[in-house]
């Protein structure tokens, strides 16, 4: 490898592992947060840093990215302000949403991340008509949609698989394939490979193991390239695990015996770590460095959104339409 | 002007709108080559190109969802459910993306959709191609949902739901697709939506319908020399309550008809809202004339669609009220 080629796969990396420290720092924060009672509600993220990672290094800022409820890591390294991310949970004044939605759908349409929903999947049909705007446009953008393993079983998946193969659209169906569905596991949620569904599209379809950042982006890099190229769709059925619960409110003791440790040697922050030292790209110092700003700059940001107050209640009841109804108009009084 | 019916008047504002706008993006089954089962799109991939007049595959659920999708990027999507019976597979799409994107996005982000779909019975279609199901949509915060009555209003109703800014569900009155003719103006025109038409004035009973109960209504009434008000919705999410009330005030006696089911139909809230604006005005009850609570049936399909013969008989009941 040329120097300057190194320099520019070192920054790219250490950039990487820097999101993922952050992603991991932040998630750590809420769950606490939410034991405390000051947040509702999170679905944790911890295992899937890697991968989300990995294929958001292959998105260039144009693009488009049609989410989940558990893609904090992308976002972050994407871009979007923490402080995004910390208001949409605490819904404040200052959520893009305004204290709307539940915690967990986030939304940032500066940095093209649409407003996640909570039914699984149905984002992947809407994907795929975004992707065809891309097409008719010829801008040049493409795509990217996530969701879980659970996801696959739903119409939606197979719906939008089809469509955008059938109109040849630049789009990139990532499953975040963290091998759970709440209590049920992969193996009983589908009794085919995710990635082989693909084939009944007609579609690009690959596995790649998730936990490790370098081949989920060069993947989604080559699944990206062909989108542009008008090569069409790609699935990637990308491997991780859940570390975590399903959500603050799952207790995973109930149905899942063996877990991954945090710190643990599948943990993807260590293996990312491994591979980086590997490189020469980080040391020990640098890893603390990283680590103790993460920590702080947290710190810092979740007791600034802490202090933001929550929206007036009358914006509950607004954006329904361009222009509110005369129904809503007089059930809104009654309220008030 | 030109005399036509209400494909023709469709076909004419699709066509129109999309020789102004590029943004403008048909999706559907069967819709391009074929032009439609209705023929509503006849011609129109023709005359824009198969990127524009999309032939979608069988599935209502992924037609909606991309035209979602491209609503959200900057197109105005129409897209064609075969037959509104169809369109249940979508209803998550419809009720938990459409109507919702607006609010759970503060207004950020916007769904200018239209769907269109024919609906309604009267073409021998049994109880799954004649299904009026308006009330599911209506019952949705977020939806507009219009039907009109004629051709005219076809026309000009369906160029102000294009582009819109929130998703319009456009509820096609199939039995009157070709059965009506009228004069239909040939350029573009609009006619506003959230306002209904009255398409009949009189004293005595003012006659709430929409869609193609419209002309049975005003042949019951012509025919029976009926002397009363007859109002066309045009949109039925949200109704036009100022018109209604004002009807009303003068009339004091109130009907509403709809092909659709009874129960929690349209005409159960147009009557609880009337109630409670204009009770003092009313001289006797509300009455219904609607389909009944049963599925759509094949054979007997005359039994279910109300007709002049109910419609006069709640008419004479409440001719009864002073
Ligand atoms: C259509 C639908 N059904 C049920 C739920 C409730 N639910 C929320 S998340 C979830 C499991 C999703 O699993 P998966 O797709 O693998 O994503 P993961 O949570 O593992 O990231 C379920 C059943 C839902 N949100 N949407
Ligand atoms: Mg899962």
């Amino acid at each position: 490898m040329q120097e300057a080629e190194k320099s520019e796969e070192k920054s790219r990396l250490v950039k990487a592992y820097t999101a993922i420290v952050l992603a991991r720092t932040l998630d750590k924060k809420i769950v606490v947060a939410q034991r405390q009672g000051r947040v509702g509600f999170y679905t944790p993220t911890m295992g899937q840093e890697a991968l989300q990672i990995g294929a958001s290094m292959a998105l260039t800022e144009k693009d488009l990215i049609y989410g989940y409820y558990r893609d904090v890591p992308m976002m972050l390294h994407r871009g979007v302000p923490m402080e995004v991310i910390i208001n949409q949970i605490m819904g404040n004044s200052e959520d893009s949403a305004l204290g709307r939605q539940m915690p967990s759908h986030f939304s940032d349409k500066k940095r093209n991340f649409m407003s996640v929903q909570s039914p699984v999947a149905t984002n992947l049909p809407v994907a795929t008509g975004a992707a065809f705007t891309q097409k008719y446009r010829k801008t040049n953008s493409v795509v990217l949609a996530t969701f879980g393993d659970g996801s696959t079983s739903t119409p939606d998946f197979h719906a939008a698989m089809n469509m955008a193969a059938v109109f040849n659209l630049p789009v990139i169906f990532l499953c975040e394939n963290n091998g759970w569905a709440i209590s049920l596991p992969v193996e009983k949620q589908t009794i085919a490979e995710i990635w082989t569904k693909a084939a009944a599209y007609g579609m690009r379809g690959l596995r790649v193991n998730g936990n490790d950042v370098i081949e989920t982006h060069e993947v989604t890099l080559e699944a990206v390239k062909r989108a542009r190229e008008g090569k069409g769709p790609t699935l990637i059925d990308a491997v991780s695990f859940r570390m975590g619960p399903h959500s603050t409110s799952d207790d995973p003791s109930k149905y899942r015996s063996e877990t991954v440790e945090e710190g643990s040697d599948r943990d993807p922050v260590v293996v990312t770590e491994k591979t980086l030292k590997s490189r020469g790209y980080i040391d020990d110092k640098l890893i603390e460095s990283i680590k103790s700003r993460a920590q702080k700059i947290v710190d810092d940001k979740f007791e600034e959104c802490a202090k933001i107050p929550p929206p007036e209640p009358k914006s509950a009841f607004e954006d329904v339409y361009g222009k509110s109804t005369w129904m809503l108009d007089e059930e809104v009084k009654d309220i008030l | 002007m030109t005399e036509m019916n209400m494909v023709q008047a469709l076909n004419s504002a699709l066509d129109l709108s999309m020789a102004a706008d590029d943004s403008i993006i048909l999706l559907g089954e069967d819709i391009g080559v074929d032009g439609g089962v209705f023929r509503v799109t006849e011609g129109l991939q023709k005359k824009y190109g198969p990127e524009r007049v999309n032939d979608t595959p069988l599935v209502e659920l992924g037609i909606v969802g991309m035209a979602i999708g491209m609503a959200l990027t900057g197109l105005k999507p129409i897209a064609e459910i075969q037959f509104q019976d169809f369109i249940y597979t979508a209803m998550d799409q419809i009720i938990n993306q459409a109507a919702k994107i607006r609010y759970r996005s503060a207004g950020q982000y916007t769904v200018p959709m239209v769907l269109r779909t024919p609906y309604g019975g009267g073409i021998k279609g049994g109880l799954y191609h004649s299904q009026s199901g308006e009330t599911y949509f209506a019952h949705t915060a977020g939806l507009t949902v219009v039907s009109p009555s004629n051709p005219a209003d076809a026309k000009g109703l369906l160029i102000s739901s294009i582009g819109y800014g929130d998703p319009v569900i456009f509820l096609e009155p199939k039995r009157i697709y070709r059965t009506i003719k009228g004069e239909v103006k040939d350029g573009s025109y609009a006619i506003p939506l959230r306002k209904a038409a009255v398409v009949r004035e009189g004293d005595d009973i003012t006659a709430i319908t929409y869609g193609s109960m419209v002309p049975t209504v005003r042949d019951a009434f012509e025919k029976n020399n009926v002397n009363g008000d007859i109002i066309d919705l045009r949109t039925l999410m949200p109704f036009d309550i100022e018109t209604i009330v004002k009807s009303v005030e003068k009339t004091g006696r109130v009907l509403v008809v709809h092909e659709a089911p009874r129960t929690l139909g349209l005409g159960a809230e147009i009557s609880a809202a009337i109630a409670e604006r204009a009770m003092e005005s009313l001289l006797g009850p509300i009455l219904r004339v609607t389909g009944p609570d049963s599925p759509f049936p094949y054979r007997h399909e005359e039994y279910y669609l109300p007709n002049e013969k109910r419609i006069m008989k709640a008419v004479n009941k409440l001719s009864e009220y002073r």
